[in-house]
């Protein structure tokens, strides 16, 4: 009785939400997945092609090129961008003076508009009088063309995006910290723990729950990433920073062949699917936390 | 002492980094065309001129802006209000489907949203809503998968029993979040709200696909706008940069002080 009251309650709660994701998210994603078993060139009506649009992408090497560059970039930003977040967080959940400063100063990358930010970025990486090449010129090093050099346009790309969200899932650990009673630290420095063991034993294991939502949705981003390769490097020089996104656009809006586009997309749903699989049994796996 | 100063010396570095692109972006907002082209970006033009900022307010600019101001608005409340109720459920509340719905949603993140944005113009043009602010707004108001995952994982990290003796009090759910659990999830409110505001502030691929009147034209169209076409005014465009950025430092300001330890959690036990 009581709990078919509590169910009653949850379904209102989640109800309008439902509504959204259902119509706005869901249908949508729905109908993308049966055009990827169409041709359609947006212009005329879909054709149902059968098998053709994942028979053809099996044969296509640029994408699985693109989601190889794609996974080397998500190699490049994520471990740096969370270990980067995390030291930030725990330096900024010290009583220290200026902490909010630093905390808004280290936001403010976030909150760039990207066509803006790939003008200022574009200027940074300038081969010949760029910010980056001007100072290491100071030290006596010869910069690289970085965004027109086959070899660094990813890094650089990658970087711009370290910059921009490092600040950004800092917040999360921030509120993650805050979270974290003051007793069990009292507690584990009573018990003579050093701060690295009150780092490894009390902070991280109650990060989890942080730490999950962090992980899965910088990874679902990253594997998704476009406006900086968008407006910093168009996919070139010679398609080494064609991640997959940018791939699935250009079929999309530049080759009008929404099918395949739709296709890819698929193959890129089904890499961030297994890839927070293997999250969820991870963090799934480690004991969470619990105070009862 | 000298831990201290490395500290500082860290802090100090990573902001600077941070911070550096948009020194570039103010000194340019202040420069004049000739200045733009005779100095480095990281040099500042002298005399600084305002032109750039008054032409753009002088414009339709500030309508644009008004326009941003009042979708950031809606979408907010909406979030904050749909996004907490549907998170507490999935966190804290046992029903059927709980398990499913919620990855469900997830899933939803996972496709790239440039390609479902054509069945979703599709599916606004069949409910009549292109061009209206219901469009716009329709999306993303009722709570996003994004931020109902946020919440339900700052949910679950709550204790377990807190809701018991309220139970037996006879609160219901709704007592029970409003009473109980919201008050300790202030630090996870403020994010939610910063996160909720500046991403919508910035929101482009939607407003620029479904709306095409001036009634409906947000900030980041206006710019893109201005970054196309011959004789692009990097002046102007960096000026706009500027002016939609200054409201979002004020309210990332405001609400950070939200983002601090909960004294009532730290006295549980």
């Amino acid at each position: 009785m009581r709990r078919r009251g509590r169910d009653w309650h949850a379904y209102l709660f989640i109800g309008p939400s439902l509504l959204g994701v259902l119509a706005f998210l869901l249908l949508p994603m729905v109908i993308v997945f049966v055009l990827s078993f169409f041709h359609w060139e947006l212009l005329s009506p879909p054709a149902f092609a059968g098998l053709d649009n994942y028979r053809r992408l099996a044969g296509d090497g640029d994408s699985w090129h693109s989601l190889g560059i794609t996974v080397v970039y998500v190699l490049l930003c994520i471990p740096l961008q969370t270990v980067l977040a995390l030291v930030l967080a725990l330096l900024l959940n010290q009583r220290i003076k200026g902490v909010k400063v630093f905390r808004s100063l280290f936001v403010v990358p976030w909150m760039a508009t990207p066509i803006v930010m790939g003008l200022v970025w574009n200027w940074i990486f300038d081969p010949r009088d760029g910010a980056i090449n001007s100072a290491l010129a100071v030290i006596g090093v010869t910069g690289p063309d970085w965004l027109s050099d086959a070899a660094w346009a990813l890094p650089a790309v990658a970087l711009v995006n370290v910059w921009q969200y490092t600040g950004y899932n800092m917040l999360f650990f921030l509120a993650g910290l805050q979270g974290i009673p003051q007793e069990l630290y009292d507690a584990a420095a009573t018990d003579g723990a050093t701060p690295r063991q009150r780092f490894w034993r009390v902070t991280l294991p109650l990060l989890n729950p942080t730490m999950f939502f962090v992980m899965v949705t910088n990874l679902i981003g990253a594997f998704q990433v476009f406006d900086t390769v968008f407006v910093m490097t168009d996919g070139g020089p010679s398609q080494s920073t064609e991640v997959i996104n940018f791939k699935i656009f250009g079929t999309a809006f530049r080759e009008f062949d929404f099918g395949y586009a739709s296709t890819l997309s698929m193959l890129l749903f089904a890499v961030i699917l297994a890839v927070t699989l293997v999250q969820v049994r991870f963090f799934g796996k480690r004991t969470t936390y619990d105070m009862s | 002492m000298t831990k201290r100063i490395l500290l500082y010396a860290t802090l100090t570095l990573g902001a600077f980094v941070a911070v550096f692109p948009y020194l570039l972006v103010l000194l340019t907002a202040l420069k004049t065309q000739g200045q733009l082209n005779s100095t480095e970006p990281w040099v500042p033009g002298l005399p600084p001129t305002a032109a750039n900022l008054t032409k753009l307010l002088g414009g339709e600019f500030p309508r644009y802006l008004l326009n941003t101001v009042v979708m950031t608005t809606l979408l907010t409340l909406g979030q904050l209000v749909f996004t907490t109720f549907a998170a507490y459920a999935f966190a804290r509340l046992r029903f059927r489907g709980r398990e499913v719905l919620f990855w469900l949603y997830v899933a939803t993140m996972m496709v790239p949203s440039a390609v479902t944005m054509i069945p979703l113009f599709l599916i606004m043009r069949e409910l009549g809503l292109v061009n209206t602010w219901y469009g716009l707004l329709a999306p993303y108001i009722l709570g996003t998968p994004y931020g109902i995952f946020l919440m339900r994982q700052f949910f679950r990290g709550l204790p377990a029993g807190l809701e018991e003796a309220a139970r037996i009090d006879g609160a219901g759910p709704l007592k029970i979040l409003t009473r109980i659990l919201l008050p300790l999830c202030r630090p996870a409110i403020g994010t939610l709200t910063i996160i909720t505001v500046i991403s919508s502030w910035n929101s482009f691929i939607w407003p620029l696909i479904i709306t095409s009147g001036d009634d409906t034209k947000v900030m980041t169209v206006a710019l893109a706008t201005l970054n196309s076409g011959i004789g692009v005014d990097h002046n102007l465009i960096m000026a706009g940069g500027l002016i939609a950025l200054v409201p979002m430092v004020a309210i990332f300001i405001f609400f950070q002080k939200y983002i601090v330890r909960s004294v009532v959690l730290t006295g549980l036990k």
